[in-house]
């Protein structure tokens, strides 16, 4: 029995040690909170699937860490200099069309060896607009006349409306955003079968669509998956990891041999993040991405972590922000005077933005604008609306707002006749750094006699359509905060701001309600969930959509900014930055500035020092 | 006895419909869809795309119109795609999160029998020695401390304070092959939480054994068996514990299908992908179909426990029958 003890704990001192395999190896163990829902290329783009996907693949273009747009399957970017992006103007100077012309590389090859061409684009296009398919967004690839193929390696692609964004990944043939072209030799039988199989029994197309398409072996990772990135897929064990191993025949370059760089990486899923923490402690996972660790302290981390691993702090390009609900109809905008810009602008300066930032996001910086702070459009000469609790009750009471009956709370008549006090609802996600946030901002708002309802309810529930563009109908009242996506140098970041602001300059108008604000006259679409209309805004915004020119584009965006900062339809509460850590030895794995998006954009790059990889970046 | 079971059996079939239509149009009451879960992490995503979309997935029309026509396929046993994994719901339930939680809870359950019975008996045997009294503050430790505060110690003492000797948490390591590699690898990964699981109801059952045993040893018939002189040992083992241990039949076969649901909280700490996790996470993401199927087979298993348990007290007491 003792003999049996004493093997049984050799085994596992050694099994323990065989985890500690990291630079040994040359692998890289990295933890993520989120896994993805599936491999397949024309659905869902959540950002942990991003990640995932830019493992195994790589689009026609990419964002460095700099911000600058590199040529990825393409030859170069296409620029009118270089005579690969043709527009076409009407009488009036106004652009009505738009030709693109890609070429591949001639090295570009996917990871069975088959031939990257333009056969591949054609037939991913073919696929991404089949009315049939669940496609998730068709914002880009609704834009698109035609893809036709010159050659093998050269195709153009045609845009019957201006796509400003047609270079930037996802944002030429309009798949999600982690790359652009698909392996037509391993999708096509399986879309032909299924689309036979769909126009032969169209009662049934959504359930032989999820079971053959969706569910098909590529897209699950149960067959063949095949990609054009730096890693070839090897594994999936759901709810566990995703492997992949390092391609030779890849065509960027390490900045060394390629032997001594990552030869394979493995995405290990923990949900937990207090568990997330203890792996990374334990040495178990060697780099995190860059959602696992959200509202961790990074002092605190890195004085865990000690010499073992470094702490990164990367912009994410995400705002968090409170939404006013501005509709009339409710009677706390009404009652509340939150229609009046001096009601929003007493309540910003009735908080300290500064400390409320360090305190449940540290390392994040206090916003004054829709975009985040180094997007080429920003506006440094904004407002700052500093913490002045003095000017906000100068506000307040000069809007008639007083403690007549003494009880610490803001009070005032109304035209009606009614007493109202200044009680107001802020709604957020159960994250934990939002929880706390309320707590917060109960305190500075209760300073200034504001009294503040704190509600915490899931994600899926403030997300969710039937709430958030309910707002007309008061589904929630006073305030709900949440992070928008804020950059006009790369593709919309954030689906719930599409519309108002400038960074949505892909999007048609998709409703003939004015502002695309939700109402039940458009079914509730759009994302102006605040109901704020400001013809000034407007005009300026028209007018962004048909600049090309990235410098003019700037400027009128500059000029949207002095609106908003004036008019605060939101109130900018800062810029949320994402913590990532990487053992010590790990190099080029970074994201730098917001536009990269992830730091899985160089997989290629990724390498451990103590084997001869230089660091880059 | 024939009868009972049938009858049980055909009341099974309406008891598992009315509870998957409160469960389906308790989920399709909570606000919030697949759809709104695609545009959360999509940039571009337009209202005519939601529109398209929910259209395609059928989730346009009323809840009841959806629940017949869930109905329809899943008495045929599908039981629709999970909108997380995209694949079958049953499928991914079945395969990737049922065993791991059979694993989990079995070894738990076996652990917690294997230890609570012979310390309840012990512990009631030498009552008000030091052996008792050190049972029952370990037994007033696992009830008292939370699990997933126990579990979060455990990590940090195994797996950070260790540097790794356990692992902090999952199910395996990648890479790992081989049968005796494997094996200890998934012993690895296991030790810490079924440590965490095992410990309330460890602590449970002790006290109830210990409590069952106390009482039935002061009974007539004991007193009777040991005057008769019969030895201390039969005297136990044959006739008190016999009788001591009817209880913890009901009490484990109640437990049982408790466990199968998952330990959501030992789950999510030691990321254990279980059932517990999944359901919790398929109701949060709005995956109705894996939580459907989650729910409706939990329930099927309580059930069928309960039935079990009943037979099983049968079985075990001659003075119960259901004639």
């Amino acid at each position: 029995m003792r003999r049996v003890v004493v093997l049984l704990l050799f085994g596992l001192a050694v099994s323990a040690a065989a985890c500690w395999a990291g630079p040994s190896l040359n692998n890289l163990n990295i933890g993520a909170t989120q896994e993805p829902s599936n491999l397949l290329p024309w659905e869902g783009a959540a950002d942990t699937k991003e990640n995932i996907m830019g493992l195994f693949n790589i689009g026609l273009t990419y964002f460095d860490s700099e911000g600058v747009l590199q040529p990825g399957l393409a030859t170069e970017i296409p620029t009118e200099q270089n005579g690969r992006l043709l527009l076409f103007r009407d009488a009036s100077g106004q652009i009505i069309r738009q030709e693109v012309l890609w070429t591949l590389r001639a090295n570009a090859y996917w990871s069975d060896g088959t031939p990257i061409t333009s056969d591949d684009a054609v037939f991913t296009f073919e696929v991404q607009n089949t009315p049939e398919l669940p496609v998730t967004t068709r914002a880009f690839s609704n834009m698109i006349e035609e893809v036709r193929k010159v050659d093998d390696k050269t195709f153009w692609i045609v845009y019957s409306v201006p796509n400003l964004f047609y270079a930037n990944v996802g944002g030429s043939i309009g798949l999600a955003r982690h790359y652009d072209i698909a392996p037509k030799h391993i999708w096509e039988p399986i879309y032909r079968q299924v689309m036979q199989q769909v126009r032969a029994n169209p009662e049934k197309a959504s359930e032989i669509v999820e079971a053959q398409f969706l569910g098909s072996p590529p897209a699950t990772g149960t067959g063949t998956v095949v990609g054009s990135g730096a890693f070839k897929f090897e594994e999936w064990q759901i709810n566990q990891f995703i492997r992949g191993s390092r391609r030779v025949d890849f065509f960027l370059d390490s900045p060394g041999p390629v032997q001594n760089y990552i030869q394979e990486v493995t995405v290990q899923f923990i949900v937990n993040q207090a568990t997330l923490l203890s792996a990374i402690i334990a040495g178990q996972i060697e780099a995190s991405d860059d959602i696992g660790l959200a509202g961790q302290d990074p002092a605190i981390l890195q004085a865990q972590l000690g010499n073992q691993a470094a702490v990164e702090v990367t912009p994410s390009g995400f705002i968090e922000k409170l939404n006013f609900n501005l509709f009339p109809e409710c009677n706390t905008a009404a009652d509340l005077l939150l229609g009046d810009k001096r009601t929003r602008q007493a309540i910003i300066q009735a908080i300290d933005r500064d400390d409320l930032a360090q305190t449940v996001f540290p390392g994040a910086t206090v916003s004054n604008s829709f975009l985040v702070a180094g997007d080429v459009g920003f506006n440094e000469e904004l407002n700052p609306w500093p913490y002045d609790p003095e000017a906000a009750e100068a506000l307040l009471t000069e809007l008639g707002w007083s403690d007549s009956d003494g009880d610490g709370w803001l009070d005032r008549v109304t035209e009606d006749g009614r007493k109202v006090t200044f009680s107001l609802h802020w709604v957020a996600t159960t994250a934990g750094f939002r929880i706390r946030t309320g707590e917060i901002l109960q305190e500075f708002l209760a300073d200034v006699g504001i009294k503040l309802e704190v509600e915490n309810l899931p994600g899926s529930v403030v997300f969710s359509t039937e709430y958030l563009n309910h707002g007309s109908e008061c589904t929630w009242r006073g305030i709900v905060e949440y992070a928008e996506g804020g950059g006009i140098a790369q593709a919309p970041a954030d689906p719930l701001s599409n519309e108002l602001y400038a960074f949505d300059l892909t999007q048609p108008v998709v409703s003939e309600v004015a502002d695309n604000v939700p109402l039940p006259a458009n079914g509730f679409a759009g994302t102006n969930i605040m109901g704020w209309i400001n013809e000034t805004f407007d005009q300026l915004r028209a007018d962004a959509l048909k600049e090309f020119d990235l410098e003019k584009r700037s400027e009128i965006v500059k000029q949207m900014q002095v609106v908003y900062n004036e008019e605060l339809p939101t109130v900018p509460l800062y810029d949320r930055v994402e913590i990532v850590t990487k053992a010590t030895g790990l190099v080029n794995y970074t994201k730098g500035t917001a536009a990269a998006r992830t730091q899985f954009w160089n997989p290629w790059e990724w390498g451990w020092e103590q084997n001869g990889a230089i660091a880059i970046r | 006895m024939l009868t009972y079971v049938i009858r049980r059996l055909f009341q099974v079939i309406p008891t598992l419909f009315v509870i998957s239509l409160i469960l389906y149009g308790l989920l399709a009451l909570k606000p919030g869809d697949p759809i709104d879960e695609m545009r959360r992490g999509n940039p571009g995503f337009t209202q005519e795309d939601y529109d398209r979309l929910r259209e395609f997935y059928g989730l346009d029309k009323p809840w009841v119109v959806r629940y017949w026509r869930w109905l329809g396929r899943a008495v045929q046993g599908d039981f629709g795609p999970s909108r997380q994994f995209g694949r079958p719901a049953a499928q991914y339930i079945f395969r990737y999160r049922f065993p791991n939680t059979v694993l989990l809870s079995g070894v738990s359950l076996l652990a917690a029998v294997i230890i609570s019975i012979p310390a309840g008996v012990l512990s009631a045997l030498y009552q008000h020695s030091l052996l008792d009294y050190t049972v029952t503050v370990f037994n007033f430790v696992g009830v008292s401390i939370p699990i997933f505060w126990l579990g979060i110690m455990l990590i940090y003492v195994f797996a950070v304070l260790f540097r790794g000797f356990l692992p902090a948490g999952g199910l395996a390591t990648p890479g790992v092959t081989g049968t005796w590699p494997v094996f200890l690898d998934r012993l690895r990964h296991l030790i810490l939480p079924v440590a965490a699981l095992s410990s309330l109801q460890l602590a449970q059952w002790t006290r109830f054994m210990r409590s069952s045993m106390l009482e039935v040893i002061q009974l007539d018939y004991i007193v009777t068996a040991r005057a008769k002189g019969v030895s201390e040992r039969r005297v136990i083992f044959r006739h008190a514990l016999h009788n001591a241990i009817l209880p913890m039949i009901t009490l484990v076969g109640l437990n049982v299908p408790l466990l199968f649901s998952g330990a959501i909280l030992t789950e999510t700490v030691f990321n254990w992908p279980g059932m517990g996790r999944a359901i919790f996470d398929a109701i949060l993401v709005n995956d109705f179909n894996v939580a459907m199927v989650s729910l409706v087979f939990i329930s099927l298993l309580v059930l069928t426990f309960n039935l079990l348990a009943d037979l099983a007290y049968a079985v075990a007491d001659p003075r119960i029958r259901y004639d």
